[in-house]
């Protein structure tokens, strides 16, 4: 049993490097963040941005080589599963922290009917007989609300729709009961409406079980959703830290500045949506200092001159950004 | 399922039409007469040439000459070869040397492509997986025939581990040495397809929502990268097992067993119409036998396709 508000899960300086053709290039640089049981926080960054890198680094799923965890610490109550074992963290990772993918129809063995997938964690996991799987098996269908569960069960991955799938990796993900839920931009692949019943079934199931969820996304109106907190992160970096109102309200880095301006919201319907100018930077060609300041519309000569590091600007708000942090410092003496 | 296999086979019949027609007419478009080079320099009596004639109905237009061979067939008058022997006694005695010599072919074949195909795909980039790669090459290069000569002489003629050619020696000696060239031109393909199969599917999705389910790497590999990886490797299973009569025909001329293959090459040669439309259809009917197995089987291990 997990007490409310602990932490879960805190990682610290996780850095991480892909060996390359031509030569390393780093995905994942100096991240940290934490999530607290029934806590929802949000991984925010355009595509290739380092979210999915660095969950699966941190849960050793993370194909390596050619990837390569360069530092860093990421601990589950206490204990790194950065440094542990593989024997040692399987017993963590897929029972007390548990993963959903984006693209449920290729995240589902496709020859295995969804029962058998599902029945498989408490196969391994706790040892349950076929029979018995099985039942507990339908039993999460059913709370992940698909109609007919026991009939189901028998059924393969790609005779449900893309929204019941997303259900089926959800069932197979909560069936354990975990600690901490990390789902990975889980509603990307799916249209608006099937969008909303997944992410309030996640609320829900969260609520039941005080579970924390870190929820990865690039869509900033899932954050204002359903995330408590977020990081924002910008090739591979934080960039900054807040609780989600803050955030949006007063977002402090240019770059979730930018993205607040690219989000739909009422003053702006109708009208164009203004986005970031420019695209984000290749890994192989990451601009020296703040690698935004290429689309940063405030960047000074001293941006180039060194990475600027992430800064507490007010109680539990962190940036990276020389001007905004300095500003800042400064307004709040 | 039964409807599934009755359309299959009903579809099936028009092919085998036009593919023993075409068959046909390759040896009709033959050059040379085929009564004349049997008899070689010795004269014929007319009477006895006229005779011959009518009985294969050589006189006949094409298109007849084909519709009476289809007929005899399926009447099951196979009559006799030019030459005189009885082709319902040669099918009796052929169809078991090459049945022999197929099987044995395609279990090395198999054995050898999976077992190398598995093993480079589990340790990819390792020795076996770089050495599987350079055989693959060097099979491709090397033309069959050259395989099959080299194989004869250095096993047969040189070592004298195995006999050159004939069955004098039976089951499975005379068969051993044909059977291992037959699987040595065939399983590179197998062994590169599964080794390939198994690198993709080992790189896919629902390994790494394996993995995030704390499975082990055994589990993982038995349980969800094989069953997957090893559907394209039972397709090509099959083509391989409908295309293993092409090696058989040359190992039986080259190695001397009386068997089906050596019993085409003679017809071929000899412009024995009849015979070769017979040959041609039993082979067509074992392709679509063999293909139509592996579509049940296919259907059976992916549920994606249900042959209904
Ligand atoms: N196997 C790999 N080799 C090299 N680079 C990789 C590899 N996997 C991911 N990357 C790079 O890492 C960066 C972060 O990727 P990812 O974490 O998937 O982004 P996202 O934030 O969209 O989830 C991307 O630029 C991607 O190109
Ligand atoms: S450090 Fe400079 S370039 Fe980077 S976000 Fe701040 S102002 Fe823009
Ligand atoms: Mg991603």
């Amino acid at each position: 049993m997990t007490t409310p508000g602990e932490v879960l899960l805190k990682v610290d300086d996780l850095t991480v490097e892909f060996d390359t053709p031509h030569g390393p290039v780093r995905a994942v640089d100096g991240v940290s963040w934490q999530v607290r049981a029934g806590e929802t926080l949000a991984i925010l960054g355009e595509s290739g941005s380092g979210k999915s890198v660095s969950t699966q680094a941190l849960t050793g799923i993370l194909e390596m080589p050619p990837g390569r965890i360069v530092s860093g610490t990421a601990e589950y109550r206490g204990a790194d599963l950065i440094a542990m074992t593989v024997k040692e963290r399987r017993k963590i990772v897929g029972d007390r922290i548990t993963m959903v993918f984006q693209d449920s129809l290729s995240a589902l063995n496709p020859v295995q009917s969804v029962g058998t997938q599902i029945a498989e964690c408490y196969r391994v996991h706790r040892g349950l007989s076929k029979k018995d799987a099985l039942k507990r098996a339908a039993e999460m269908l059913d709370q992940v609300r698909i109609p007919a569960a026991a009939r189901r069960v028998r059924d393969y991955p790609h005779e449900f729709s893309g929204g019941m799938r997303q259900r089926v990796m959800l069932a197979m993900a909560l069936a354990l009961d975990p600690d901490v839920l990390i789902a990975d931009e889980p509603t990307t692949a799916l249209d608006v409406t099937v969008q909303a019943q997944i992410l309030e079934l996640i609320a829900d199931l969260q609520a039941e079980r005080d579970m924390g969820v870190v929820l990865i996304t690039h869509d900033l109106g899932v954050v204002s959703d359903v995330a408590d907190n977020v990081v924002v992160m910008y090739a591979g970096h934080v960039v900054e830290r807040a609780s989600t109102a803050e955030a949006l309200d007063h977002p402090v880095h240019p770059y979730t500045e930018g993205l607040l301006g690219s989000m739909p919201s009422a003053d702006l319907k109708g009208q164009e949506l203004p986005t970031i100018p420019g695209t984000p930077p290749s890994l192989r060609a990451i601009p020296s200092g703040c690698a935004f300041r290429t689309r940063c519309p405030m960047a000074i000569d001293e941006c180039a001159k060194e990475v600027p590091p992430l800064l507490t600007v007010a109680p539990g708000r962190d940036a990276a950004c020389i001007l905004r942090t300095s500003i800042s410092e400064r307004e709040a003496v | 399922m039964i409807r599934f296999i009755l359309r299959r086979i009903l579809a099936a019949i028009p092919i085998g039409l036009i593919v023993t027609l075409g068959v046909f007419a390759l040896v009709f478009a033959m050059p040379g007469d085929p009564l004349r080079e049997l008899a070689g320099d010795k004269p014929i009596p007319a009477a006895v040439l006229a005779a011959k004639r009518a009985q294969y109905h050589l006189d006949d237009p094409f298109i007849v000459q084909y519709l009476l061979s289809m007929k005899d067939m399926f009447t099951g008058h196979f009559g006799t070869t030019f030459a005189g022997a009885d082709i319902a006694d040669q099918l009796r005695l052929r169809i078991p040397v090459t049945l022999k010599l197929a099987t044995l072919g395609l279990v090395f074949q198999w054995i050898a492509g999976l077992l190398f195909g598995l093993y480079a795909g589990f340790k990819r980039n390792g020795v076996m997986d770089r050495l599987l790669l350079l055989a693959t090459l060097v099979v491709l290069a090397v033309p069959g025939l050259v395989l099959y000569f080299t194989g004869q002489y250095l096993f047969g003629v040189e070592l004298k581990w195995l006999p050159v050619s004939g069955t004098r020696d039976g089951w499975p000696m005379s068969y051993l040495l044909p059977a291992i060239c037959i699987g040595i031109t065939g399983f590179a393909g197998l062994a590169r397809l599964t080794r390939t199969s198994i690198v993709d599917t080992a790189n896919s999705d629902f390994v790494k929502t394996a993995r995030a389910k704390g499975l082990g790497e055994q589990r993982i590999l038995w349980r969800h990268v094989l069953p997957n990886a090893l559907l394209p490797v039972v397709t090509l299973m099959g083509i391989d097992f409908a295309g293993i009569f092409a090696g058989a025909v040359l190992a039986e001329s080259i190695f001397n067993l009386p068997g089906l293959g050596q019993f085409m090459f003679q017809a071929i040669k000899l412009k024995e119409g009849g015979v070769v439309v017979l040959l041609s259809t039993l082979a067509f009917l074992m392709f679509i036998l063999i293909n139509l197995a592996v579509d049940v089987i296919y259907g059976a291990i992916d549920p994606r396709v249900r042959n209904v």
